[in-house]
């Protein structure tokens, strides 16, 4: 072990694969969406490759089309509690969604996949997008962006306060004397917010890892802020190096603004990595997903996206030019900016652009040999676009596989990722401090980030 | 062997059901946190097939946690935990449908039954601890009949939504990339007193269609909807004849909403103190009743009824006269249990806490095995129980006590499996797999109007 910087990689799991058409190849079990087996077999896998993390997406409603790719899914949190007693060291990171749960039944869901993970827990906070989801909670629309996020924010103060609700110590179950805790070790919070009132404390002892690692996902200006205040991973969509690198300027920037050490927010642009032995190969593999796509569904998908209709989209045609400001678009405000601009800066044509985002849906896809992914990763990684990579295989398991079997040593061998597990908790493989109980000095009752 | 066999829960309980069992020198209180606990427990079970393990849930901390393990597992992550080393047994969970969403609940438990392979039960509660409100941003506790009312509107709809992909809908046609059929996956538009929810659900039907719905409140609220919805019925009596009147009117009460009373399971509580001799069992017994608080035994009586007894002889009578249940204590079944008790028993106020302190107001039988074994048979052929839950008073070793020298009897007496003749918890409580109310001709004729 050196003492540079090293890499943090996180497996992106997703169904059959990220590309939109990896269901249709023979390799791949279409009914995987729900099988537990499945998603235990590829975090051993990830495991296996000493990879920090796997992760999986999630939104309260059925997103995407049902009709053309796989969609409904188990809920993140209970699969990685499945996932968690198939595996020892690997970290384990749901999506939840501030939006649509209350605080006291998320803290205290994570809380408990990290009891019972034994210290593995991560939470992606989301706020949860689009209208449809809203009207699977009693809204006709969804709340606007700001109020999302002002809503996130309280969210995690209230989950901080009530994962710290209880002190390390409080439980010691003293046999002889009869106690088994210190009542004075466990507090109400007593929170009275904007949008939450809480008493607490919580039902459950302090977790392994204090609180579970917390990580953000939105590139929004909002998203942004959330992020530099909370966040200690940070997922994100980057096409172009230049693109990547302001981010994380920026993203840092605003970290060390609100008094934090830049370093405890680890930054990891989404790669949807294609490999083959040569190069050419690759890119028929790529080619050969691209055209399982069928465009007719995707193009409808698209149009969804940019707020237009689909016949406003020529398949052979580049984007019209009159569409919406990215200020005008209520959710998923950077995955607008980022799919309009990939379709202006590469003058692609709608068929190469859906081709481009059935890939990745945005991510970054590279295809090449285990060499040529390795320096892509590693170019960004010097570059300061990047502490680590979402990687995200167009297939799985193939795909996954490839890398961990391929790619990973070679980031091994160029010292620039573990070759053993030195830790046994996510907070240890990111390289992040188990956080103090934020009562354990404080009289008052304000216990924050 | 008889057609009729018992149904048979284990009812886990972190430090075991007597409130001072955990002090015994080998109770397991030091693996209460643990996963493999429950995991170990769990599989005990499965050995000895049993229908299924259940968790109890609320969503607050108990009051008074000095003097015993009052801390709550959150039933979805520790099943899931669960379900990933067993095969067979079943997993049933408690859920409130005061404090949760219901998409939320439908998609947990969803997802539950899938990574089971079928074996997921929902306990449904409305909470009865006043407490939990004040975790959820209201002002004080819904009464019971409004919380009633809520949780009949929450059932329909999660109903709905676990029905809303029929079973045919997936199709995962590689060749013509066609994976569902969107006609076979239905908007449930659902407009209510209590909530709006669109739908559909964003996880697939599942393996048992509908995981099995339990009921576990007697009270007159709470008999009307479990004859209206449970398949099982978790319930506390202290007698024979108790049990038997309960017994024989939700019986009647699902006939007359026109169901199978054989499809609605009545399932007591049971707390088995096993000796070698009777003797040997009581004092068994008294040995833990020894080890009690009275501190906190008091405290959990005031709870009940609504009398401070701190500073009283413990060894006077109980005072009958000071208690006038009120408000949600009148309505509580478990609050006219305990008065039940003082009225028929007379007993003094040490009496009553230790009577209370076996299993909180649950059966507690304590003799040898052929005596445990005759009672259980008595309430099972007298039309009191068609099964039970089995509340061990420490962990593990009172449930090993149970298995090894109870269960045997009953099986000798063609009472109780040998093997299990399914794989969901259906199959093992003789339930029949609903089909979706959206695949029923009278259903998709109401859907299509």
């Amino acid at each position: 072990m050196n003492d540079r910087r090293m890499l943090h990689l996180n497996a992106f799991l997703m169904s059959t694969g990220h590309h939109e058409a990896s269901w249709r190849l023979p390799e791949s079990d279409p009914y995987a969406n729900t099988d537990v087996r499945h998603f235990q077999r590829l975090a051993q896998t990830a495991e296996r490759g000493r990879l920090d993390s796997i992760f999986f997406a999630d939104s309260p409603v059925l997103w995407g089309d049902v009709g053309r790719r796989p969609a409904g899914s188990l809920e993140p949190t209970v699969l990685l509690t499945a996932i968690a007693a198939a595996t020892t060291r690997i970290g384990l990171i749901a999506t939840a969604s501030t939006t649509y749960n209350d605080p006291f039944n998320l803290a205290r869901r994570f809380a408990s996949v990290d009891h019972v993970s034994g210290g593995r827990a991560g939470w992606n906070v989301v706020t949860t997008a689009g209208p449809a989801a809203a009207r699977n909670f009693g809204l006709d629309d969804q709340p606007a962006h700001r109020d999302r996020y002002e809503r996130a924010a309280e969210f995690l103060q209230v989950a901080y306060q009530l994962w710290d609700s209880w002190d390390d110590d409080a439980a010691h179950a003293d046999k002889t004397a009869g106690i088994w805790a210190d009542q004075e070790k466990v507090r109400p919070i007593d929170h009275v917010g904007t949008h939450f009132r809480v008493a607490g404390p919580l039902n459950l002892p302090r977790s392994p890892q204090g609180r579970p690692l917390i990580v953000q996902a939105g590139s929004s200006e909002d998203g942004k802020d959330l992020a530099a205040r909370y966040a200690e991973a940070v997922f994100t969509a980057q096409q172009t190096l230049a693109d990547a690198q302001g981010f994380y300027a920026d993203l840092k920037r605003r970290t060390a603004s609100v008094g934090r050490d830049p370093d405890t927010l680890k930054i990891l642009p989404g790669i949807v990595p294609v490999i083959a032995d040569t190069e050419i190969e690759a890119r028929r593999r790529e080619q050969e997903l691209d055209d399982l796509i069928r465009p007719e569904y995707a193009r409808a998908q698209l149009a969804q996206q940019l707020r237009v209709r689909p016949e406003d989209l020529p398949l052979d045609r580049q984007l019209p030019a009159d569409l919406p400001d990215e200020d005008e678009i209520e959710g998923a405000k950077s995955r607008y900016t980022l799919i309009v601009e990939l379709g202006r800066r590469e003058k692609l044509t709608v068929r190469q652009l859906i081709g481009r985002l059935g890939g990745g849906r945005g991510h970054r896809t590279f295809s090449g040999t285990p060499e040529q992914v390795a320096d892509a990763i590693t170019d960004w990684f010097d570059a300061g676009a990047a502490d680590g990579f979402n990687i995200m295989p167009a297939v799985l398991p193939s795909g996954l596989e490839a890398f961990v079997d391929h790619v990973v040593p070679l980031l091994v061998r160029r010292g620039l990722f573990r070759a053993e597990y030195t830790g046994t908790t996510l907070r240890e493989h990111y390289g992040l401090a188990r956080p103090a109980n934020g009562y354990a000095d404080l009289p008052s009752q304000a216990v924050t980030a | 062997m008889n057609e009729r066999q018992l149904k048979l829960n284990l009812f886990i309980y972190p430090g075991g059901h007597h409130e001072a069992a955990w002090r015994r020198p080998d109770s397991s209180i030091e693996r209460v946190l643990d996963i493999g606990y429950y995991q170990d427990l769990a599989r005990r079970a499965e050995d000895e097939k049993l229908d299924a393990v259940f968790l109890a849930d609320g969503p607050s901390l108990a009051d008074n946690i000095r003097y015993a393990s009052r801390f709550r597992l959150e039933p979805f992550t520790w099943l899931a935990g669960i379900a990933a080393v067993t095969s067979r047994i079943g997993l049933i969970g408690t859920a409130s449908t005061t404090y949760l969403e219901p998409y939320n609940a439908a998609r947990l438990f969803a997802s539950l039954d899938h990574l089971s392979k079928g074996r997921a039960g929902w306990n449904i509660v409305t909470t009865g601890a006043p407490d939990a409100a004040y975790n959820f941003g209201l002002d004080g506790h819904p009464v019971h009949a409004e919380r009633y009312d809520r949780a009949r509107e929450f059932v329909d709809v999660v109903t709905q939504l676990w029905d809303s992909w029929e079973d045919e809908a997936l199709v995962a046609d590689r060749a013509s990339g066609v994976y569902a059929d969107p006609g076979l996956i239905h908007e449930i538009d659902h407009v209510g007193r209590h909530f709006r929810v669109r739908g559909p659900l964003n996880t697939p039907r599942t393996p048992q269609g509908r995981p099995v719905y339990v009921q576990a409140g007697s009270s007159e609220d709470g008999r009307s909807f479990a004859a209206s919805y449970a398949e099982a019925v978790f319930t506390a009596h202290q007698t024979l004849d108790s049990a038997q009147e309960f017994y024989g009117d939700i019986k009647r009460r699902a006939a007359g909403l026109g169901r199978d009373p054989a499809q609605l399971l009545v399932l007591p509580g049971i707390s088995p103190y096993i000796g070698s001799t009777e003797a040997e069992a009581r004092a068994l017994k008294q040995e833990l009743d020894e080890l009690t608080q009275p501190a906190y035994s008091l405290h959990l009586l005031r709870r009940l009824l609504g009398v401070d007894l701190s500073g009283h002889d413990l060894d006077a009578p109980f005072p009958r006269e000071l208690v006038a249940l009120d408000g949600d204590r009148a309505e509580s079944s478990r609050s006219r249990l305990v008065v039940d008790i003082v009225d028929r028993e007379r007993p003094t106020i040490r009496q009553l806490l230790h009577r209370f302190a076996g299993a909180r107001g649950h059966w507690v039988v304590a003799g040898t095995p052929e005596q445990v074994a005759d009672r259980m048979t008595e309430w099972f052929t007298q039309g009191a129980a068609d099964g039970f839950n089995v509340m061990p008073p420490w962990l593990t070793g009172g449930f090993d006590v149970f298995a090894e020298q109870v269960l045997p009897i009953l099986r000798r007496r063609g009472l109780f499996r040998e093997e299990y003749t399914g794989s969901t918890l259906r199959d093992h409580y003789g339930l029949p797999r609903p089909t979706s109310g959206y695949t029923a001709p009278v259903a998709r004729e109401r859907n299509l109007a």
